[in-house]
């Protein structure tokens, strides 16, 4: 029963990961990419946190709040980018 | 006891499914850079918190260094998400990236002459 809840939060997770590489692919400018890197940045996360119950152990629990610091550090550089500013 | 921490774990991470498919739809169906941010920017995070909740649940009678690092990613989930938004649609709005032509209202421009009156309706 519980593993027939995480394999569905798992094809939820794949379905928005394709829907954000559909948004990536016809997207018009550089914004829209970067907005739907953001969604699949935490779609990864998700899909860590439900690897995690399904295995049963929490050592990769760790990749959950690193991955947020990682995402944040990506978005910011690409507004700096987009903003023709210095990156650093 | 096993049984009622998992339905609270199931329900908690169904929940944050169902938010993250949502913040997806928003993402393709609506019209412009902004709109699709508001749909990241608000569905995503909730549905990410709701999830890491679950996990938290599900681990908490074994595990109980768990809670705090879930607490640690939430914490910085709700830190991080909006102020990466807001960045986003400062950088896109300064670029002149089109807006929806569906927009009633736009009060950034009294504050922004330079912006150009033709990007009106040019988005997808």
């Amino acid at each position: 029963m519980f593993y027939t809840v995480c394999m569905i939060c798992l094809a939820a997770m794949f379905v928005t990961g394709l829907m954000c590489l559909y948004r990536i692919v016809i997207g018009p400018n550089a914004a829209d990419r970067a907005v739907s890197l953001d969604l699949l940045a935490t779609v990864f996360i998700g899909v860590i946190c439900v690897l995690c119950v399904i295995g049963g152990s929490a050592w990769y629990f760790d990749a959950v709040w690193i991955l947020t610091l990682v995402g944040f550090i990506g978005s910011a550089a690409i507004a700096r980018y987009m903003e023709k500013g210095k990156v650093l | 006891m096993e049984f009622l921490i998992e339905l609270l774990a199931s329900i908690t991470m169904l929940l944050g499914a169902l938010l993250m498919v949502a913040s997806g739809i928003g993402l393709i169906r609506l019209p412009d850079v902004f709109c699709r941010m508001h749909a990241v920017g608000k569905a995503g995070t909730l549905g990410i918190v709701m999830m890491i909740t679950g996990t938290v649940i599900y681990f908490l009678p074994s595990d109980l260094s768990v809670l705090f690092r879930g607490l640690l990613a939430i914490f910085f989930q709700f830190l991080t998400t909006p102020a990466a938004t807001h960045l986003l649609a400062r950088a896109a709005y300064l670029s002149d990236y089109p807006i929806s032509e569906r927009t009633a209202v736009d009060e950034l421009k009294t504050y922004l002459p330079s912006r150009p009156d033709d990007l009106v309706g040019g988005a997808d």
